[in-house]
């Protein structure tokens, strides 16, 4: 008998095989079981007040090739002893046929406690349906349960039902959109099917689902849509069953590529097979997931408004034509669109910004108002500015997106969308579609902003959720996606009438939105020069900032195991890194080429050397002074520093356009920084920049950039005096001293005692630097302050290799690279502590 | 046989990577993990906030090969990991005392 099953199943695989396919299918495979059920049942000596009932999938004749085959027997009390030999007929052939045979055996009032007590045999009984046996046993089953467990609990039941979808899709996947779908309980799937036929017929009484289109709930064309994408499910779901050979739903990868290619579908330069089977998949997924949702919220409302003692709904206007009703947003003035066609987009706006949902009936006006996004309203202002409100304002954890690219209204107003819409990535790190992943994305970079992550706050928050939204438009046509992206993109500016500066930000985002986390895995963190070239390519703290989060939010809406406390950490690093040179006051003349230009300066500097007949060993020449003057700039020093007698200083003093530039080559010394800067302050002479190196022979080529701290003139500056000082105070450092104290007091006294100085801050550091320490300070400009300094590090026997001044406003920058006097970094915590107090106490005074 | 376990810095598995392939070693397993040894883990100050990282990512790779060929694999790996800096990471030797192919069962040598 078993035998016989088996028989009729293998012909059902040959029906398949040769085209039997989708619901026809599953009819036939019900047909086949039941035939089967009620041959064995008639068999059966005596079978009164009996009766075999198909429930859930099989009730519904919807019996999938490897599903369980649900079954309730049924009985009148007093039959109880008759049961054994109709058990021993029908469950033991098909528990022998290796079938999963999910069975029960109750009387009309026990199925009646179950039902009340377990919700899910409750949903089980609405689609029973007798396969063989007793009617009038059947048809008191189905009176009963309607007067028990439905009659006045039509809303429990679509609560429960609600409650108990939201809890599958939580456990199955949010986005029915995850890269292995499970098709039957994830969202979309089969399940939200049934649970819509569920719903339709206890509440509705609605036997079967093409009723739909009469209930004003779907139009026809919505209903056949829906009914085309359920076919299509269901012959996945068959293939699915037979490519395993056993019941499963969820599609993994290996599953895909194999049914992808059974279904016919071709790959090409572009996009593989896969992915096209996929990008239908998720349509059709995404069809019924919006279906369900509809189907749901309008059986909601009715039972809102339909409970007994329920007030009239409040609503509030928001603005013409959009009112908030019963906690959604709803556009109730539809001949309005036509004219404003920017309120379907302000409709979205009001709901972000009080964080609702749209009404279904508003979603639905919206989509069937999509031809009034023409040209101009894609570049209306009023539209850009309700979508910039919009993006900025959506909470992390908002649906509104999904309703935005759901609605159509996203692709209608960034066409640049659409070739990504459900556009499935087949490969193991992304677990959504590229369309649900640019959402994630946007959702992660808000849920960033909201944490106050790192304290970071942007300038522009448009730019980074712009670019969040579309950093990834770029793909689905082969490799180079970034670069494809970022011209996109700035269509989509020129349209949305972004500044061209906020343009270009989006355009480096968008293009470089892999640059960090790649440096971060890939290169030494350690490499100063690196890191100095990505802060030359990312050129603002703003753009660094936003790549960062960027990067953040990408990895994270990737997949779960994209991002990881690990990667995390690296790219802290590389960020902390870049944040503290992006701001050197150097970074645009650095040379991230650092080897090859060096190598290339110094033959150069030979050659010229050669020519004019001097010798020098230009192997005594450091890197960094190589890369701050040019060749002839250098032979010069060089010159220079051949006719310098022992002990003597060369001065050279020019005009620059806005400044003056002094030139001094002499041997060092200690204290020679502080005795120059003491120099200049007495013969008032303010330093705006100075950049200050020193030879591997000790040579010392100090340019200094000044101005004059009172209103005169270049020629009547007394050079003559400044280099007679310059002179003197080489040789004795106290009268020296003392003349400048002079100097700078009536400076001092002019100060309002007791101001505090602001923003004073020390910073020592011994990473950036693989040679150096490196000390910053940054404090309030003022007289004599860059002698103090120099002056302390002098008195400390610290000598200074390289200073770097900057001044922006009254804030100085004064960067210094310091060694030892053994030529190591500073590393003794005592004496680092002293610099460190000594330095703090002249910023601040 | 042994296992050689490598704890090199993340950017230069590749390196260290094409470096094996080219004496012949295909197969290895590679690990994300963190730690500190000599590279202590260190504090960052960026605008006020600190950050401590206390310990650095690291990549963790594992080697299975006969014994013959353990030095030159050792050398091949302390070689390409190498930037002469502290926290290039260390490599460990350890015995094997079997290997097993899942699918067909082979052991030893054959099997790796």
């Amino acid at each position: 008998m078993a035998a016989g099953l088996q028989t009729r199943r293998n012909a059902l695989r040959l029906l398949w095989e040769k085209g039997l396919a989708g619901r026809s299918l599953l009819r036939e495979n019900t047909r086949i079981v039941d035939s089967q059920l009620a041959h064995w049942f008639t068999g059966c000596p005596d079978t009164t007040g009996m009766a075999l009932v198909a429930l859930g999938g099989y009730g519904r004749q919807e019996l999938f090739p490897f599903s369980d085959i649900d079954l309730l027997l049924l009985y009148e009390e007093g039959a109880e002893e008759r049961l054994d030999s109709l058990i021993e007929a029908v469950l033991y052939p098909l528990w022998n046929a290796g079938l999963e045979v999910g069975h029960s055996v109750r009387t009309v009032q026990q199925c009646l406690e179950d039902g009340a007590e377990d919700f899910f045999f409750q949903v089980a009984l609405v689609d029973a349906r007798l396969i063989v046996g007793s009617q009038t046993l059947f048809n008191t089953l189905q009176n009963r349960c309607r007067k028990v467990l439905v009659d006045g609990k039509r809303f429990d039941f679509l609560n429960k039902m609600s409650t108990q979808r939201k809890e599958r899709i939580d456990r199955f996947g949010v986005h029915g959109f995850l890269l292995e779908p499970n098709i039957k309980e994830g969202r979309g799937g089969l399940r939200d099917i049934q649970t819509l036929s569920w719903t339709a017929k206890v509440i509705l009484g609605m036997q079967q689902l093409s009723f739909l289109e009469n209930t004003g709930i779907l139009t026809i064309a919505e209903y056949y849509t829906f009914d085309r994408a359920a076919e299509h499910l269901v012959r996945i779901r068959n293939r699915l069953h037979y490519t395993c050979g056993r019941k499963n739903d969820q599609l993994f990868f290996e599953h895909q590529e194999e049914i992808a290619k059974a279904l016919g579908h071709q790959s090409d330069g572009a996009m593989l097979a896969v992915e096209r089977f996929m990008q239908d998949l998720y349509e059709s997924m995404q069809t019924i997931a919006i279906t369900t949702d509809l189907f749901l919220e309008h059986l909601h409302e009715i039972s809102a408004v339909s409970a007994p003692g329920n007030a009239p709904q409040e609503k509030t206007d928001i603005e013409a034509g959009i009112e908030i009703r019963a906690g959604r947003i709803h556009l109730h003035d539809s001949t309005l669109l036509q004219k404003k066609p920017h309120m379907m987009m302000r409709a979205f706006t009001h709901a972000a910004k009080k964080d609702r949902e749209l009404h279904y009936r508003t979603k639905k006006l919206i989509a069937a108002n999509l031809h009034l996004i023409n040209d101009r309203a894609r570049k209306s202002r009023r539209m850009a500015k309700a979508f910039f409100e919009f993006l900025t304002a959506i909470r992390p954890d908002s649906v509104l997106l999904e309703s935005l690219l759901e609605t159509g209204l996203l692709t209608a107003y960034i066409p640049e969308f659409v070739p990504i819409e459900s556009l499935a990535q087949h490969d193991i790190y992304h677990v959504y579609t590229v369309d649900r992943h640019l959402i994630q994305t946007v959702n992660e970079l808000q849920d960033l902003a909201r944490s106050s992550h790192r304290h970071i706050a942007v300038s522009d928050p448009r730019i980074l959720f712009l670019s969040g939204l579309l950093h990834d438009i770029g793909k689905g046509t082969g490799s180079g996606h970034s670069q494809r992206g970022a011209r996109l993109a700035k269509n989509v500016t020129a349209r949305l009438g972004m500044p061209r500066r906020a343009a270009e930000d989006v355009a480096f985002l968008i293009k470089n939105h892999l640059f960090l986390s790649h440096i971060a895995q890939r290169r030494d963190l350690e490499d100063e020069t690196m890191i100095m070239a990505c802060a030359q390519k990312i050129k603002s703290r703003d753009r660094l900032k936003m790549l960062y989060l960027l990067t953040i939010a990408d990895a994270k809406a990737t997949g779960p195991t994209v991002w990881s406390q690990w990667k995390s950490t690296l790219l802290d690093q590389l960020y902390l890194k870049i944040s503290h040179v992006i701001e050197r006051p150097d970074l645009d003349t650095f040379q991230p080429d650092f080897p090859q230009a060096t190598t290339w300066m110094r033959d150069k500097v030979q050659g010229l050397l050669e020519d004019a007949g001097l010798s020098f060993e230009t192997r005594l020449l450091p890197d960094d002074y190589l890369l701050s003057f040019g060749p002839g700039e250098i032979v010069d020093h060089i010159r220079i520093r051949l006719k310098l007698a022992p002990g003597a200083l060369h001065l050279e003093h020019k005009r620059d356009s806005a400044h003056w530039s002094i030139l001094l080559v002499s041997t060092d010394r200690p204290g020679l920084l502080a005795r120059i800067c003491g120099v200049l302050a007495l013969n008032n002479l303010q330093v705006l920049a100075a950049q200050i190196f020193t030879w591997d022979d000790g040579t010392v080529v100090d340019s200094i950039d000044v101005c004059p701290m009172l209103t005169h003139g270049y020629a009547e500056q007394d050079w003559q005096a400044l280099e007679e000082d310059l002179r003197r105070a080489q040789e004795t450092m106290e009268v020296f001293e003392h003349r400048l104290q002079k100097r700078i007091e009536p400076y001092e006294k002019k100060r309002p005692h007791g101001e505090h100085r602001s923003g004073v801050e020390v910073k020592i550091d011994n990473r950036t630097s693989e040679k150096y320490t490196i000390i910053e300070i940054y404090s309030t400009d003022r007289i004599g302050l860059l002698y103090d300094m120099a002056k302390t590090f002098a008195d400390l026997g610290i000598p200074i290799y390289r200073a770097k001044i900057g001044s922006k406003a009254d804030q100085v920058v004064d960067v210094f690279y310091v060694l030892d006097q053994n030529g190591a970094k500073l590393t003794d915590q005592p004496l680092l502590e002293r610099i460190h107090s000594a330095l703090a106490r002249i910023a601040a005074s | 046989m042994k296992k050689i376990e490598a704890i090199i810095k993340p950017f230069k598995l590749d390196e260290v990577k094409d470096a094996l392939n080219e004496i012949g070693i295909k197969g290895m397993t590679i690990t994300e993990v963190k730690g500190y040894g000599r590279q202590k883990g260190h504090k960052e100050i960026y605008r006020g906030a600190e950050y401590v990282v206390d310990f650095i990512p690291k990549i963790k790779l594992e080697i299975i090969t006969e014994t013959a060929k353990v030095n030159e694999v050792v050398e091949c790996i302390r070689q390409a990991a190498n930037s002469n800096k502290i926290g290039d990471g260390k490599i460990f030797v350890h015995p094997v005392e079997q290997v097993i192919r899942v699918r067909t069962g082979e052991k030893g040598e054959e099997a790796i």
